[in-house]
Protein backbone atom coordinates (compact mmCIF):
# COMPACT_ATOMS: atom_id res chain seq x y z
CA UNK A 1 0.00 0.00 0.00
CA UNK A 2 1.14 3.41 -0.85
CA UNK A 3 2.42 5.58 1.87
CA UNK A 4 0.26 8.52 0.91
CA UNK A 5 -3.29 7.92 0.91
CA UNK A 6 -4.59 8.99 4.02
CA UNK A 7 -7.92 7.74 3.92
CA UNK A 8 -9.09 8.76 8.06
CA UNK A 9 -7.28 11.73 9.90
CA UNK A 10 -7.33 11.95 13.66
CA UNK A 11 -5.94 14.49 16.46
CA UNK A 12 -3.53 12.15 17.86
CA UNK A 13 -4.05 12.37 21.55
CA UNK A 14 -0.57 11.42 23.25
CA UNK A 15 -1.72 11.55 26.92
CA UNK A 16 1.26 11.07 29.00
CA UNK A 17 3.21 8.11 29.72
CA UNK A 18 3.32 7.06 26.00
CA UNK A 19 5.45 10.11 24.94
CA UNK A 20 7.40 11.40 28.23
CA UNK A 21 8.09 7.56 29.27
CA UNK A 22 8.08 5.25 25.83
CA UNK A 23 7.88 7.66 22.81
CA UNK A 24 8.81 4.28 21.08
CA UNK A 25 4.76 3.87 21.70
CA UNK A 26 4.41 7.59 19.86
CA UNK A 27 6.43 7.14 16.92
CA UNK A 28 4.97 3.51 16.03
CA UNK A 29 1.68 4.56 16.46
CA UNK A 30 2.00 7.51 14.06
CA UNK A 31 4.45 5.46 11.32
CA UNK A 32 2.22 2.31 11.64
CA UNK A 33 -1.35 3.57 11.43
CA UNK A 34 0.01 6.09 8.26
CA UNK A 35 0.87 2.71 6.53
CA UNK A 36 -2.48 1.52 7.08
CA UNK A 37 -4.22 4.77 6.00
CA UNK A 38 -4.59 6.76 8.79
CA UNK A 39 -3.46 9.84 9.35
CA UNK A 40 -2.54 11.41 13.15
CA UNK A 41 -2.28 15.19 13.65
CA UNK A 42 -0.67 16.60 16.58
CA UNK A 43 -3.72 17.89 18.92
CA UNK A 44 -1.50 21.39 20.47
CA UNK A 45 -1.92 22.10 23.96
CA UNK A 46 -3.22 19.05 24.86
CA UNK A 47 -2.67 17.88 28.89
CA UNK A 48 -2.54 14.74 31.00
CA UNK A 49 -6.04 13.39 30.42
CA UNK A 50 -6.38 14.24 33.50
CA UNK A 51 -5.52 10.50 34.81
CA UNK A 52 -8.80 8.94 36.13
CA UNK A 53 -7.80 7.11 39.37
CA UNK A 54 -5.70 10.16 40.63
CA UNK A 55 -8.40 12.72 39.85
CA UNK A 56 -10.98 10.92 39.46
CA UNK A 57 -10.61 9.98 43.13
CA UNK A 58 -9.81 13.66 44.31
CA UNK A 59 -12.94 15.45 43.08
CA UNK A 60 -14.82 13.93 39.73
CA UNK A 61 -16.28 17.65 38.62
CA UNK A 62 -12.56 18.40 37.99
CA UNK A 63 -11.68 15.54 35.70
CA UNK A 64 -14.90 16.40 33.51
CA UNK A 65 -13.88 19.64 33.20
CA UNK A 66 -10.18 18.98 32.35
CA UNK A 67 -10.72 16.32 30.08
CA UNK A 68 -13.54 18.44 28.45
CA UNK A 69 -10.70 21.05 27.46
CA UNK A 70 -8.86 18.31 25.96
CA UNK A 71 -12.10 17.23 24.27
CA UNK A 72 -12.75 21.29 22.95
CA UNK A 73 -9.35 21.49 21.59
CA UNK A 74 -9.97 18.30 19.03
CA UNK A 75 -13.13 20.06 18.52
CA UNK A 76 -11.84 23.36 17.29
CA UNK A 77 -9.87 20.67 14.83
CA UNK A 78 -13.26 19.88 13.73
CA UNK A 79 -11.46 15.90 14.24
CA UNK A 80 -12.11 12.71 15.89
CA UNK A 81 -9.84 11.55 18.19
CA UNK A 82 -7.26 8.90 18.65
CA UNK A 83 -5.37 7.57 21.11
CA UNK A 84 -3.26 4.75 22.46
CA UNK A 85 -3.66 4.20 26.13
CA UNK A 86 -6.58 2.91 28.08
CA UNK A 87 -6.24 5.06 30.90
CA UNK A 88 -6.65 7.96 28.44
CA UNK A 89 -9.33 6.11 26.78
CA UNK A 90 -11.53 6.29 30.48
CA UNK A 91 -11.35 9.80 30.67
CA UNK A 92 -11.45 11.27 27.24
CA UNK A 93 -13.88 9.41 25.82
CA UNK A 94 -16.26 8.49 29.12
CA UNK A 95 -16.31 12.06 30.19
CA UNK A 96 -16.90 13.10 26.33
CA UNK A 97 -19.95 10.04 26.40
CA UNK A 98 -21.27 11.27 30.18
CA UNK A 99 -21.08 15.09 29.16
CA UNK A 100 -22.78 14.40 25.50
CA UNK A 101 -26.17 12.51 27.52
CA UNK A 102 -26.27 14.54 30.59
CA UNK A 103 -27.24 18.27 30.33
CA UNK A 104 -26.66 18.88 34.18
CA UNK A 105 -22.38 18.15 33.82
CA UNK A 106 -22.72 19.44 30.82
CA UNK A 107 -23.98 22.87 32.41
CA UNK A 108 -21.63 22.72 35.03
CA UNK A 109 -18.38 21.62 32.73
CA UNK A 110 -19.39 25.00 30.51
CA UNK A 111 -19.49 27.24 33.51
CA UNK A 112 -16.05 26.72 34.01
CA UNK A 113 -14.56 26.54 30.46
CA UNK A 114 -16.10 30.16 29.80
CA UNK A 115 -13.68 31.36 32.03
CA UNK A 116 -11.03 30.20 29.67
CA UNK A 117 -13.64 31.19 26.70
CA UNK A 118 -13.88 27.18 25.72
CA UNK A 119 -17.46 25.51 25.19
CA UNK A 120 -17.87 21.65 25.18
CA UNK A 121 -20.16 21.65 22.05
CA UNK A 122 -20.17 17.30 22.14
CA UNK A 123 -19.31 16.80 17.93
CA UNK A 124 -16.23 14.68 17.88
CA UNK A 125 -16.73 10.96 18.96
CA UNK A 126 -13.49 9.08 21.02
CA UNK A 127 -11.51 6.13 19.53
CA UNK A 128 -8.67 4.10 20.45
CA UNK A 129 -6.26 2.91 17.68
CA UNK A 130 -6.64 -1.12 19.14
CA UNK A 131 -10.56 0.14 18.27
CA UNK A 132 -9.28 1.14 14.82
CA UNK A 133 -7.09 -1.40 13.78
CA UNK A 134 -9.78 -3.81 14.50
CA UNK A 135 -12.54 -2.38 12.74
CA UNK A 136 -12.87 -3.04 9.31
CA UNK A 137 -14.26 -0.04 8.42
CA UNK A 138 -10.79 1.86 9.69
CA UNK A 139 -8.58 -1.07 8.99
CA UNK A 140 -8.97 -4.34 10.32
CA UNK A 141 -6.92 -7.33 10.73
CA UNK A 142 -6.84 -8.23 7.08
CA UNK A 143 -5.55 -5.28 6.06
CA UNK A 144 -3.08 -5.20 8.82
CA UNK A 145 -1.50 -8.58 7.68
CA UNK A 146 -1.34 -6.79 4.20
CA UNK A 147 0.86 -4.21 5.57
CA UNK A 148 3.62 -6.30 7.45
CA UNK A 149 7.09 -7.32 6.10
CA UNK A 150 8.29 -9.39 8.27
CA UNK A 151 6.03 -11.42 10.07
CA UNK A 152 6.74 -12.48 13.50
CA UNK A 153 6.32 -16.06 12.79
CA UNK A 154 6.86 -18.43 15.77
CA UNK A 155 6.69 -15.88 18.26
CA UNK A 156 4.48 -17.10 21.23
CA UNK A 157 2.76 -13.92 22.02
CA UNK A 158 0.21 -13.41 25.17
CA UNK A 159 -2.26 -10.16 25.61
CA UNK A 160 -2.62 -7.87 28.52
CA UNK A 161 -6.12 -6.15 27.73
CA UNK A 162 -5.86 -3.70 30.31
CA UNK A 163 -9.09 -2.15 31.93
CA UNK A 164 -10.61 0.76 30.86
CA UNK A 165 -10.75 0.77 27.20
CA UNK A 166 -13.42 -2.09 27.53
CA UNK A 167 -14.66 -1.51 31.16
CA UNK A 168 -17.31 -1.29 32.53
CA UNK A 169 -18.94 -2.57 29.15
CA UNK A 170 -22.10 -1.59 30.61
CA UNK A 171 -21.14 2.47 29.77
CA UNK A 172 -18.87 1.01 27.12
CA UNK A 173 -20.63 1.45 22.77
CA UNK A 174 -18.24 -0.30 20.46
CA UNK A 175 -19.34 -1.03 16.80
CA UNK A 176 -18.08 -4.41 17.32
CA UNK A 177 -20.21 -6.59 19.92
CA UNK A 178 -17.12 -8.92 20.44
CA UNK A 179 -15.30 -6.08 22.16
CA UNK A 180 -17.86 -5.83 24.95
CA UNK A 181 -17.02 -9.56 26.00
CA UNK A 182 -14.88 -8.57 29.23
CA UNK A 183 -14.72 -11.77 30.67
CA UNK A 184 -12.89 -13.65 27.64
CA UNK A 185 -12.44 -11.68 24.36
CA UNK A 186 -10.12 -12.55 21.61
CA UNK A 187 -10.24 -9.80 19.31
CA UNK A 188 -6.79 -8.84 20.48
CA UNK A 189 -5.47 -11.95 19.58
CA UNK A 190 -6.68 -12.06 16.53
CA UNK A 191 -4.62 -8.95 15.84
CA UNK A 192 -2.01 -10.74 17.12
CA UNK A 193 -2.39 -13.22 14.57
CA UNK A 194 -2.56 -10.89 11.97
CA UNK A 195 0.86 -10.47 12.60
CA UNK A 196 2.08 -13.94 11.99
CA UNK A 197 2.79 -14.54 15.78
CA UNK A 198 1.05 -16.94 18.12
CA UNK A 199 -1.28 -15.69 20.20
CA UNK A 200 -1.28 -17.85 23.67
CA UNK A 201 -4.01 -17.99 26.37
CA UNK A 202 -3.37 -18.01 30.01
CA UNK A 203 -4.96 -17.79 33.49
CA UNK A 204 -7.06 -15.06 34.61
CA UNK A 205 -6.15 -13.53 31.61
CA UNK A 206 -8.34 -10.20 32.41
CA UNK A 207 -6.74 -8.78 35.20
CA UNK A 208 -6.16 -6.03 36.00
CA UNK A 209 -2.16 -4.72 36.28
CA UNK A 210 -2.31 -3.41 39.82
CA UNK A 211 -1.31 0.20 38.31
CA UNK A 212 -4.68 1.87 38.25
CA UNK A 213 -6.67 4.15 40.94
CA UNK A 214 -4.12 5.48 42.47
CA UNK A 215 -2.73 2.23 43.89
CA UNK A 216 1.07 2.39 42.46
CA UNK A 217 1.22 5.51 44.25
CA UNK A 218 -0.14 4.40 47.35
CA UNK A 219 1.18 1.28 47.85
CA UNK A 220 3.46 0.07 45.18
CA UNK A 221 3.94 -3.07 47.22
CA UNK A 222 0.27 -4.32 47.01
CA UNK A 223 0.23 -3.16 43.01
CA UNK A 224 3.53 -5.03 42.30
CA UNK A 225 1.65 -8.17 44.09
CA UNK A 226 -1.27 -8.02 41.52
CA UNK A 227 1.48 -7.63 38.14
CA UNK A 228 3.28 -10.46 40.23
CA UNK A 229 0.32 -12.86 40.03
CA UNK A 230 -0.11 -11.86 36.00
CA UNK A 231 4.01 -12.52 35.49
CA UNK A 232 3.35 -15.56 37.22
CA UNK A 233 0.23 -17.21 35.28
CA UNK A 234 2.03 -15.90 32.24
CA UNK A 235 5.18 -17.96 33.31
CA UNK A 236 2.95 -21.06 33.51
CA UNK A 237 2.28 -21.08 29.86
CA UNK A 238 5.62 -19.87 28.72
CA UNK A 239 5.63 -16.45 26.32
CA UNK A 240 8.41 -14.79 24.43
CA UNK A 241 6.46 -11.43 24.78
CA UNK A 242 3.43 -9.76 26.45
CA UNK A 243 1.26 -7.09 24.25
CA UNK A 244 -0.57 -4.36 25.89
CA UNK A 245 -2.40 -1.46 24.41
CA UNK A 246 -1.80 0.66 27.46
CA UNK A 247 1.38 2.59 28.25
CA UNK A 248 0.40 2.84 31.72
CA UNK A 249 -0.10 -1.17 31.83
CA UNK A 250 3.04 -1.01 30.02
CA UNK A 251 4.94 0.86 32.65
CA UNK A 252 3.26 -1.68 35.52
CA UNK A 253 4.85 -5.07 33.36
CA UNK A 254 8.04 -3.39 31.99
CA UNK A 255 9.64 -1.38 35.02
CA UNK A 256 7.63 -3.10 37.37
CA UNK A 257 10.04 -6.17 36.87
CA UNK A 258 12.64 -4.32 37.73
CA UNK A 259 10.85 -3.16 41.15
CA UNK A 260 9.64 -6.83 41.69
CA UNK A 261 12.89 -8.12 41.91
CA UNK A 262 14.40 -5.55 43.81
CA UNK A 263 11.06 -6.33 46.36
CA UNK A 264 10.45 -9.53 45.71
CA UNK A 265 13.73 -11.35 44.36
CA UNK A 266 12.06 -13.18 41.69
CA UNK A 267 13.18 -12.08 37.97
CA UNK A 268 11.16 -12.82 34.51
CA UNK A 269 12.87 -11.20 31.94
CA UNK A 270 9.47 -11.30 30.24
CA UNK A 271 10.09 -8.40 27.11
CA UNK A 272 6.71 -6.13 27.43
CA UNK A 273 5.58 -4.48 23.76
CA UNK A 274 2.50 -1.70 23.09
CA UNK A 275 1.05 -3.43 20.19
CA UNK A 276 2.00 -0.23 18.30
CA UNK A 277 5.00 -1.14 18.71
CA UNK A 278 4.61 -5.05 17.84
CA UNK A 279 3.19 -3.82 14.38
CA UNK A 280 6.04 -1.40 13.54
CA UNK A 281 8.71 -4.51 14.01
CA UNK A 282 5.90 -6.80 11.86
CA UNK A 283 5.97 -3.58 9.22
CA UNK A 284 10.25 -3.86 9.03
CA UNK A 285 10.90 -0.70 11.79
CA UNK A 286 14.34 -1.28 13.43
CA UNK A 287 14.01 -1.87 17.01
CA UNK A 288 16.27 1.39 17.60
CA UNK A 289 13.40 3.39 15.36
CA UNK A 290 10.86 2.18 17.80
CA UNK A 291 12.77 2.65 20.78
CA UNK A 292 12.82 -0.37 22.12
CA UNK A 293 16.24 0.41 24.03
CA UNK A 294 14.05 2.49 25.99
CA UNK A 295 12.49 -0.60 27.50
CA UNK A 296 13.24 -1.32 31.38
CA UNK A 297 13.61 -5.11 30.35
CA UNK A 298 15.42 -6.16 27.38
CA UNK A 299 13.33 -7.15 23.97
CA UNK A 300 16.65 -8.83 22.94
CA UNK A 301 15.67 -12.07 23.52
CA UNK A 302 12.32 -11.68 21.19
CA UNK A 303 13.74 -9.56 19.14
CA UNK A 304 16.37 -12.86 18.19
CA UNK A 305 13.24 -14.78 17.22
CA UNK A 306 11.62 -12.52 14.77
CA UNK A 307 14.25 -10.65 13.46
CA UNK B 1 -46.19 -6.71 43.02
CA UNK B 2 -48.80 -4.88 45.55
CA UNK B 3 -46.16 -4.75 48.49
CA UNK B 4 -43.80 -3.50 45.41
CA UNK B 5 -46.14 -0.86 44.68
CA UNK B 6 -47.08 0.39 48.12
CA UNK B 7 -43.41 1.24 48.52
CA UNK B 8 -43.71 3.89 46.52
CA UNK B 9 -46.08 6.16 48.65
CA UNK B 10 -45.29 4.92 52.52
CA UNK B 11 -47.17 7.99 54.77
CA UNK B 12 -44.48 10.29 56.38
CA UNK B 13 -45.33 8.46 59.37
CA UNK B 14 -44.41 5.20 58.09
CA UNK B 15 -41.07 6.38 56.28
CA UNK B 16 -40.33 7.75 59.76
CA UNK B 17 -40.08 4.47 61.54
CA UNK B 18 -38.89 2.48 58.69
CA UNK B 19 -35.84 5.09 58.39
CA UNK B 20 -35.57 4.47 62.21
CA UNK B 21 -35.17 0.45 61.85
CA UNK B 22 -33.08 1.00 59.15
CA UNK B 23 -30.30 3.92 60.15
CA UNK B 24 -30.34 1.90 63.80
CA UNK B 25 -26.72 2.67 64.40
CA UNK B 26 -25.73 5.79 66.53
CA UNK B 27 -23.22 6.84 64.11
CA UNK B 28 -24.92 6.23 61.21
CA UNK B 29 -25.73 9.07 58.82
CA UNK B 30 -28.68 8.66 56.17
CA UNK B 31 -27.33 11.47 54.17
CA UNK B 32 -23.97 9.08 53.26
CA UNK B 33 -25.74 6.84 50.79
CA UNK B 34 -27.90 10.03 49.11
CA UNK B 35 -24.21 11.73 48.81
CA UNK B 36 -22.47 8.99 47.57
CA UNK B 37 -25.36 8.07 44.85
CA UNK B 38 -25.72 11.53 43.89
CA UNK B 39 -21.58 11.44 43.12
CA UNK B 40 -21.59 8.11 42.05
CA UNK B 41 -24.89 8.42 39.86
CA UNK B 42 -24.73 4.90 40.38
CA UNK B 43 -27.84 2.66 42.69
CA UNK B 44 -26.02 2.08 45.67
CA UNK B 45 -29.03 1.15 47.66
CA UNK B 46 -29.73 -1.85 45.89
CA UNK B 47 -27.06 -3.89 46.58
CA UNK B 48 -28.14 -6.93 48.20
CA UNK B 49 -24.98 -7.86 49.44
CA UNK B 50 -24.16 -10.93 47.28
CA UNK B 51 -20.38 -10.92 46.92
CA UNK B 52 -19.98 -10.90 43.21
CA UNK B 53 -17.95 -7.43 43.86
CA UNK B 54 -15.67 -8.84 46.48
CA UNK B 55 -15.27 -12.17 44.36
CA UNK B 56 -14.20 -10.23 41.54
CA UNK B 57 -11.59 -8.15 43.14
CA UNK B 58 -8.10 -8.39 42.61
CA UNK B 59 -7.04 -6.21 45.42
CA UNK B 60 -9.14 -8.68 48.37
CA UNK B 61 -6.67 -11.54 48.04
CA UNK B 62 -3.97 -9.53 49.17
CA UNK B 63 -5.27 -7.44 51.84
CA UNK B 64 -8.40 -6.31 54.12
CA UNK B 65 -10.28 -4.31 51.83
CA UNK B 66 -13.64 -5.69 50.95
CA UNK B 67 -15.47 -3.91 48.17
CA UNK B 68 -19.06 -5.50 49.75
CA UNK B 69 -17.98 -3.90 52.90
CA UNK B 70 -18.13 -0.68 51.41
CA UNK B 71 -21.43 -1.37 49.67
CA UNK B 72 -22.79 -2.02 53.02
CA UNK B 73 -21.52 0.83 54.98
CA UNK B 74 -22.86 2.62 51.82
CA UNK B 75 -26.36 1.84 52.72
CA UNK B 76 -26.30 2.05 56.55
CA UNK B 77 -24.96 5.26 56.47
CA UNK B 78 -21.97 4.30 58.35
CA UNK B 79 -20.23 7.38 57.11
CA UNK B 80 -16.89 7.83 59.36
CA UNK B 81 -16.57 4.04 59.48
CA UNK B 82 -15.98 4.14 55.38
CA UNK B 83 -14.08 7.23 55.24
CA UNK B 84 -11.33 6.67 57.58
CA UNK B 85 -10.42 3.03 56.88
CA UNK B 86 -7.25 3.45 54.87
CA UNK B 87 -8.63 0.47 52.54
CA UNK B 88 -10.73 2.80 50.87
CA UNK B 89 -7.60 4.02 48.99
CA UNK B 90 -7.18 0.01 47.67
CA UNK B 91 -9.32 0.30 44.44
CA UNK B 92 -7.49 -0.35 41.70
CA UNK B 93 -10.97 0.78 39.46
CA UNK B 94 -10.45 -2.22 37.00
CA UNK B 95 -14.07 -2.13 37.14
CA UNK B 96 -14.58 -6.50 37.36
CA UNK B 97 -17.33 -5.85 40.05
CA UNK B 98 -18.68 -3.20 38.14
CA UNK B 99 -19.21 -5.51 34.78
CA UNK B 100 -19.85 -8.69 37.57
CA UNK B 101 -22.66 -6.81 39.70
CA UNK B 102 -26.06 -8.95 39.27
CA UNK B 103 -27.69 -5.41 40.56
CA UNK B 104 -26.35 -3.24 37.75
CA UNK B 105 -24.83 -1.04 40.47
CA UNK B 106 -21.22 0.15 39.67
CA UNK B 107 -19.51 -0.40 43.28
CA UNK B 108 -16.36 0.95 41.16
CA UNK B 109 -18.01 4.11 41.06
CA UNK B 110 -19.15 4.34 45.12
CA UNK B 111 -15.64 3.70 45.83
CA UNK B 112 -14.92 6.89 43.51
CA UNK B 113 -17.59 8.89 45.43
CA UNK B 114 -16.41 7.86 48.62
CA UNK B 115 -13.03 9.08 47.45
CA UNK B 116 -14.44 12.46 46.67
CA UNK B 117 -16.06 12.67 50.12
CA UNK B 118 -12.83 11.59 52.26
CA UNK B 119 -11.07 14.62 50.16
CA UNK B 120 -13.49 16.94 51.30
CA UNK B 121 -12.91 15.78 54.89
CA UNK B 122 -8.93 16.14 53.82
CA UNK B 123 -8.43 12.58 54.27
CA UNK B 124 -6.28 11.64 50.74
CA UNK B 125 -3.17 10.16 49.82
CA UNK B 126 -0.18 12.48 48.87
CA UNK B 127 0.57 11.22 45.68
CA UNK B 128 -3.29 11.54 44.74
CA UNK B 129 -2.10 15.07 45.67
CA UNK B 130 1.04 15.03 43.73
CA UNK B 131 -0.30 14.51 40.60
CA UNK B 132 -2.23 17.39 40.84
CA UNK B 133 0.78 19.21 41.34
CA UNK B 134 2.52 17.87 38.82
CA UNK B 135 -0.28 19.11 36.46
CA UNK B 136 -1.16 22.05 37.81
CA UNK B 137 3.03 22.98 36.73
CA UNK B 138 3.36 21.60 33.55
CA UNK B 139 -0.04 20.09 32.48
CA UNK B 140 1.32 16.43 32.52
CA UNK B 141 0.94 14.19 35.50
CA UNK B 142 3.97 12.42 34.35
CA UNK B 143 6.15 14.92 32.78
CA UNK B 144 8.79 14.90 30.11
CA UNK B 145 12.82 14.64 31.30
CA UNK B 146 16.03 15.37 29.80
CA UNK B 147 17.19 11.82 29.18
CA UNK B 148 13.68 11.27 27.37
CA UNK B 149 14.24 14.46 25.49
CA UNK B 150 17.22 13.13 24.12
CA UNK B 151 14.94 9.83 23.51
CA UNK B 152 12.78 11.24 21.52
CA UNK B 153 14.95 13.59 19.26
CA UNK B 154 17.15 9.91 18.22
CA UNK B 155 13.29 8.74 17.44
CA UNK B 156 12.76 11.71 14.75
CA UNK B 157 9.92 13.40 17.27
CA UNK B 158 10.39 16.62 18.70
CA UNK B 159 12.58 17.10 22.14
CA UNK B 160 9.20 17.70 24.02
CA UNK B 161 5.96 16.55 22.66
CA UNK B 162 3.27 18.83 21.13
CA UNK B 163 1.05 19.49 24.14
CA UNK B 164 1.21 21.62 27.01
CA UNK B 165 5.30 20.73 27.34
CA UNK B 166 5.49 22.59 23.69
CA UNK B 167 2.71 25.06 24.16
CA UNK B 168 3.23 25.91 27.82
CA UNK B 169 0.70 29.09 26.97
CA UNK B 170 -1.97 26.54 27.36
CA UNK B 171 -1.17 25.48 31.17
CA UNK B 172 -2.53 29.06 32.05
CA UNK B 173 -6.35 27.65 30.86
CA UNK B 174 -5.23 24.46 33.04
CA UNK B 175 -4.22 26.43 36.13
CA UNK B 176 -7.82 28.94 36.22
CA UNK B 177 -9.33 25.03 35.40
CA UNK B 178 -7.80 23.98 39.05
CA UNK B 179 -8.32 27.23 40.57
CA UNK B 180 -11.80 27.49 40.03
CA UNK B 181 -12.37 24.32 42.45
CA UNK B 182 -9.29 25.62 44.72
CA UNK B 183 -8.19 21.90 43.68
CA UNK B 184 -3.88 23.37 43.92
CA UNK B 185 -4.08 25.48 46.78
CA UNK B 186 -6.18 22.16 49.01
CA UNK B 187 -3.09 19.89 47.72
CA UNK B 188 -0.76 22.98 48.47
CA UNK B 189 -2.12 23.04 51.98
CA UNK B 190 -2.51 19.18 52.67
CA UNK B 191 1.30 18.49 51.39
CA UNK B 192 2.46 20.72 53.77
CA UNK B 193 0.60 19.80 56.40
CA UNK B 194 1.84 16.24 56.35
CA UNK B 195 5.27 16.99 55.04
CA UNK B 196 6.29 19.69 56.62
Amino acid sequence: MSESESNFKFAFYLGCIAPNRYPGCESAAIKTCKKLGIELLPLKGASCCPAPGAFGSIDLNVWYAMAARNLVLAEQMKMDIALLCNGCYKSIWEVNHKLKHNQDLRDGVNEVLKEIDMEYKGTINVYHIAELLYNPKYVGPEKVRDSITNPLTGARIAVHYGCHLTKPHKDREFEDEVMLNTEHPVWMEDLVAALGATPVEYRNKMQCCGAGGGVRGYDLVHSLDITNEKLINLKEVGVDALTDICPFCQLQFDRGQIEIQEKFGVSYNLPVLHYCELLGLAQGMSPQELGLDLHGISCEPFLQKVL
Amino acid sequence: MSIMARTKGYPEALEKKLRDQRYYREDSNPDFLKNVKTISRTIAHMCYQCGTCTGSCPSAPRSSYRIRNFMRRAVLGLENEALTDPDLWLCTTCYSCTDRCPRDIAPTDVIMAMRNLAFKRDIVPVNFLKTVQAIYSSGHGVPNNDVNRAAREKLGLTRDPPTTHMYPEYVKGIQKILDHYKLKANADRIVKEREG
